[in-house]
């Protein structure tokens, strides 16, 4: 195998039966040199104490589950190797969410954000399946495959400055997946979206610090989509006092 | 150690089942760490007010006549206001780069058919609008156009 | 007091399968409700894992005839051919909903969906959304079945147990994952879609989650697992860690090579023919292991391995097409695919056995359907095409929320009271384990040594003496596992109470898995035996269903569905 090193593990512990505040536990993990601090934790679960509690499942970067602080950062802990860190190694939970158990945050006020933006096809007149497949160009596909790709994984809401200071803010990956569909060749539903993205919470609550696009670990940049939901929602809100009826048709 | 967030960050409408530990704000915030560009570039907004201010005391010093204007000429020639307007350039480079840096981003992917220029160019442009209209005004002010 | 919600429709599972069935019931009927209880958040699903894409036939050049040989000859002719042609026959319609519903499908440059050539399919048919086909087919289910309320979400529910009344289900009993406590879910019908269990094996593609819950679930409570001998190997997994490296690599036109630099698949005679990289998984993974015999491998420290060669295809095509694939090999396995080839092995990939269904997903059980990796609709016979399993989870999810909701709608609620006092039994049975300290074994032990053996006995190659240490091994885990010792005591958020109750599912898999193998005394698809290397068809054409008995497993044999196509020697 390969090259081993004694590394410390300072992880955040709470149980809400037994700790009134979240406290640390240390621990010794001999670190294979191509391990990702995923592997360190279970090493600690599997080894040195069964009741650290985390989630995790897919450990290739897709599923989204084991997002933590690793040294004070949002972190997918699956994708990041030990070797571009320290002989410490602080694990806590996702900042700006409250904390469950251990190194588990409530994900319940995300799934009412995502669920918000009505995050789905919305057309005036639904295809038939008979019909077909809608066309769209690659060129169109292009406009919002990035913002497609989010995982859910939170590390954007953990890094954002507004998240923790305004609880009503819809959030980086919400937009960013409202926005995806409005951009989204084969929808219909941007102006209704738009006064969504106007409403409570509204995206201008952004101050562009850029912390979620920085952290993102699939450059999904939802500040790209936050900034640019501003401008169309402006737009839109324009349009809408020109033609009463909503600016689209 | 990190700050308290809102009680009521990133909780749902309906509350968990059990009891949780209240969520604390990213890490550093607002003054160390990866927070503390952004926090300046925030902070830089208290300079535009005092400006603001200092503007609007020499356009009301105006109605005083030529010794009105005079007193601001010598106002601006104290150390301190020199200070200020240098913190205050430095301000607005510091917000100008970082206003460029983001902006392609702010570009929706096309309007109609036509999409905006690369980020790069999008960049170069915003550049050269800023240099060039310092060097006019630079001009202008030097008494160039008159 | 077990808390109790009651829906018509109860699914256990919010992977592509589970999904889709929640989203088939709802919108067959207004009036109903459906419960999605599910281990993790849906959008945590394995299927957000899967890579390379989902066939249909949808291009004027493909047909139906082709789809469905190409299937039933894949599955080594173990399929059963009705459930084949209905298969082939409904994946267009299915894959263009998910298009109508958002899925990023990638496209031609007439802005119609892009195909792929795959593993064993006679033509490019499997539509693709870049390399990341499972994330975006999950996504937009997830995200689609949101507009609908009467969806109701149970997320982190763990299912223990499934409620039986009067010889037909009733609902089932889960422990809320961040409670600690059980909750009951009562409905007419209950769809299981939780995936397969490949964490049974050492290496695998799967992840954490995929511990054959509802696959345990089911045999418990006397319905038959079919098939489980056939487990897939996919050839191209990174060593270590497992990490699935698509099919449509080679899809896409990539190489597999010795550490000759040969390429073995089309020099040496593997019974692949002209199809090379393309031939089926089976073949090509059993052909990697006699390279490794031969001592053509490359060894490093995660044993043996081969090459898999993108260079030659160029860096646009692969940013363009496979642009997971290089970042996989990147962060997992230290290439760059542009530059230099990815080392691989096989590695476990997919159960093609699973619960025992019909064509309409029912099971022997009143009122209890499955589908996708969790059921044996016998589609996948005895190996697997790659990009059939997605079209399958929609394909017969969609099926089994239409016919649990017919179900649901012709039969009673049943006896409420004698299945709250089965949940009640379930919840002391669960405070018994949670904390149970007295004990001398390790969770992560017994399911080290079970992950071995499975290994030993049930890996590419097996033989009768290997199969039946295997067999006996895992009655001796079994046996261990009464004696485990756990530390966490707590009841909020227990995942180690989670996860002795999976090593507990993964137990009975395994145990299902050796013994169906053990009993397969010849070789086909992903079942190959040293001591018996031919298909017998006189004796084995059968499917293998293998029953709980508190003796242990029982083994019977149910025949397959033959059709328009005859069994055959299957040569590419």
């Amino acid at each position: 195998m390969s090259d081993v090193q004694i590394k410390k593990f300072v992880v955040t512990r709470f149980d809400p039966d037994k700790d009134e505040v979240p406290r640390t536990d240390t621990f010794e993990v001999p670190c294979q040199s191509d391990w990702m601090v995923l592997d360190a934790l279970n090493f600690i679960k599997d080894q040195l104490d069964g009741s650290l509690s985390y989630r995790w499942s897919c450990r290739m970067a897709v599923c989204g589950s084991c997002g933590m602080n690793v040294d004070g950062a949002p972190t997918l802990t699956c994708k990041s190797p030990l070797s571009s860190y320290g002989d410490t190694v602080e694990v806590t939970p996702l900042s700006n969410f409250p904390v469950i158990r251990d190194l588990v945050v409530e994900l319940d006020g995300f799934m009412e954000k995502l669920k918000a933006v009505k995050p789905w096809i919305i057309r005036a007149k639904e295809k038939a399946v008979e019909e077909g497949p809608y066309r769209q160009s690659p060129e169109e596909l292009e406009d919002f495959k990035q913002f497609s790709l989010c995982i859910n994984c939170m590390l954007c809401y953990a890094a954002c400055p507004v998240v923790g200071n305004e609880p009503d803010f819809i959030g980086p990956a919400a937009i960013a997946l409202g926005y995806r569909y409005n951009l989204d060749s084969r929808d219909e539903g941007a102006s209704e979206r738009n006064a969504i993205f106007r409403g409570e919470g509204s995206v201008y609550s952004c101050s562009f610090a850029n912390e979620c696009s920085e952290v993102c670990p699939e450059n999904v940049d939802p500040a790209a989509a936050i900034n640019q939901a501003k401008l169309s929602g402006l737009v839109d809100w324009a349009a809408s006092l020109v033609l009463p009826r909503g600016g689209k048709d | 150690m990190a700050r308290a967030a809102h009680p009521q960050a990133m909780q749902p409408k309906k509350p968990g089942t059990t009891r949780t530990a209240p969520p604390k704000m990213p890490d550093g915030f607002p003054g160390k760490g990866r927070y503390r560009t952004y926090v300046a570039f925030e902070t830089t907004g208290l300079i535009y007010l005092l400006m603001g201010f200092i503007i609007l005391r020499a356009i009301w010093q105006l109605g005083a006549g030529e010794a009105g204007w005079n007193g601001v000429m010598d106002a601006y020639r104290n150390p301190i206001m020199i200070g200020f307007h240098v913190l205050a350039l430095v301000g607005v480079i510091f917000v100008g780069v970082r206003f460029f840096w983001l902006f392609p981003k702010a570009q929706p992917p096309r309007i109609g058919p036509v999409r905006p220029p690369p980020a790069a160019i999008l960049k170069g442009m915003l550049y050269s609008v800023w240099i060039g209209t310092t060097l006019v005004m630079t001009w202008v002010l030097a008494g160039g156009a008159f | 007091m077990v808390e109790t919600h009651r829906h018509d429709v109860v699914i256990v599972g919010g992977g592509a399968a589970g999904l889709r069935a929640a989203i088939a019931a709802v919108e067959a009927d207004p009036n109903i409700t459906v419960a999605l209880v599910s281990k993790v958040y849906p959008m945590r699903s394995h299927t957000v894992s899967a890579e390379g894409g989902a066939a249909a036939v949808t291009r004027e050049d493909d047909s139906f005839e082709m789809h469905g040989y190409d299937t039933v000859k894949g599955s080594d002719f173990l399929g059963d051919q009705d459930v084949i042609e209905y298969f082939v026959e409904q994946a267009p319609k299915e894959l263009t909903l998910l298009e109508h519903w958002g899925c990023p499908w990638s496209r031609n440059e007439d802005g119609s969906v892009a195909t792929r050539a795959f593993g064993g399919m006679s033509i490019k048919r499997t539509w693709y959304a870049a390399d990341k086909v499972g994330f975006h087919m999950l996504h937009a289910l997830f995200q689609h079945s949101m507009r609908f309320d009467r969806i109701v979400r149970y997320d982190e529910q763990f299912v223990t147990r499934l409620l039986i009344d009067d010889g037909q289900v009733r609902g089932v009993v889960a422990l809320d994952i961040r409670q600690g406590t059980m909750r009951a879910f009562l409905g007419r019908s209950v769809i299981l879609c939780t995936g397969g269990g490949g964490k049974i094996f050492p290496f695998t593609t799967n992840g954490n989650i995929k511990t054959g819950d509802g696959m345990a679930l089911a045999y418990r409570a006397g319905v038959a697992l079919k098939d489980m001998e056939f487990v897939q190997y996919h050839p191209t997994g990174l060593p270590g860690t497992g990490i699935l490296i698509t099919e449509a690599t080679r899809g896409e036109g990539a190489y597999l090579k010795n550490k000759d630099g040969e390429r073995f698949l089309v020099t040496r005679d593997y019974g692949v023919g002209s199809k090379a990289e393309l031939g089926p998984r089976d073949l090509i993974s059993r052909a990697m292991v006699q390279e490794f015999e031969a001592g053509r491998g490359f060894s490093g420290s995660y044993g043996e391995y081969l090459h898999l060669d993108l260079t030659h295809l160029g860096e646009e095509k692969i940013n363009q097409r496979l642009p997971m694939v290089r970042e996989l090999a990147k962060v997992y396995g230290g290439v760059d695919p542009v530059y230099e080839p990815i080392p691989v092995r096989p590695v476990v990939h997919y159960m093609m056995g699973g619960v025992d269904t019909d064509i309409d997903t029912a099971t022997q059980l009143p009122g209890l359907y499955a589908a996708g990796e969790t059921a044996c609709v016998s589609l996948n016979g005895a190996n697997r095409l790659g990009s059939n399993s997605l079209t399958e989870c929609l394909v017969f999810g969609a099926r089994s929320g239409e016919q649990a909701l017919q179900f649901s709608k012709g039969a009673d609620d049943g006896n409420e009271r004698a299945v709250r006092a089965q949940a009640e039994e379930e919840q002391a049975r669960i405070d018994q384990l949670r904390g149970k300290v007295k004990g001398g074994e390790k969770l992560a032990r017994l399911r080290v040594d079970m992950n071995k053996t499975l290994e030993s006995g049930c890996g590419v190659y097996r033989q009768e003496d290997s199969m039946q240490q295997t067999v006996r091994d895992i009655a001796q885990i079994k046996g261990r596992f009464a004696d485990l010792a756990l530390e966490d005591k707590s009841k909020v958020f227990n995942t180690e109470l989670v996860s002795a109750l999976e090593l507990h599912n993964m137990l009975e898999i395994a145990e299902v898995v050796a013994n169906s193998a053990a009993s397969r005394k010849e070789s086909r698809g992903a079942h190959t035996r040293r001591d018996a290397p031919t298909r017998d068809d006189q004796n084995c054409l059968y499917h293998t269903l293998c029953f709980f008995d508190p003796a242990g497993p029982r083994i019977e044999k149910k025949d397959v569905t033959l059709g328009t196509w005859v069994p055959e020697e299957r040569k590419y």
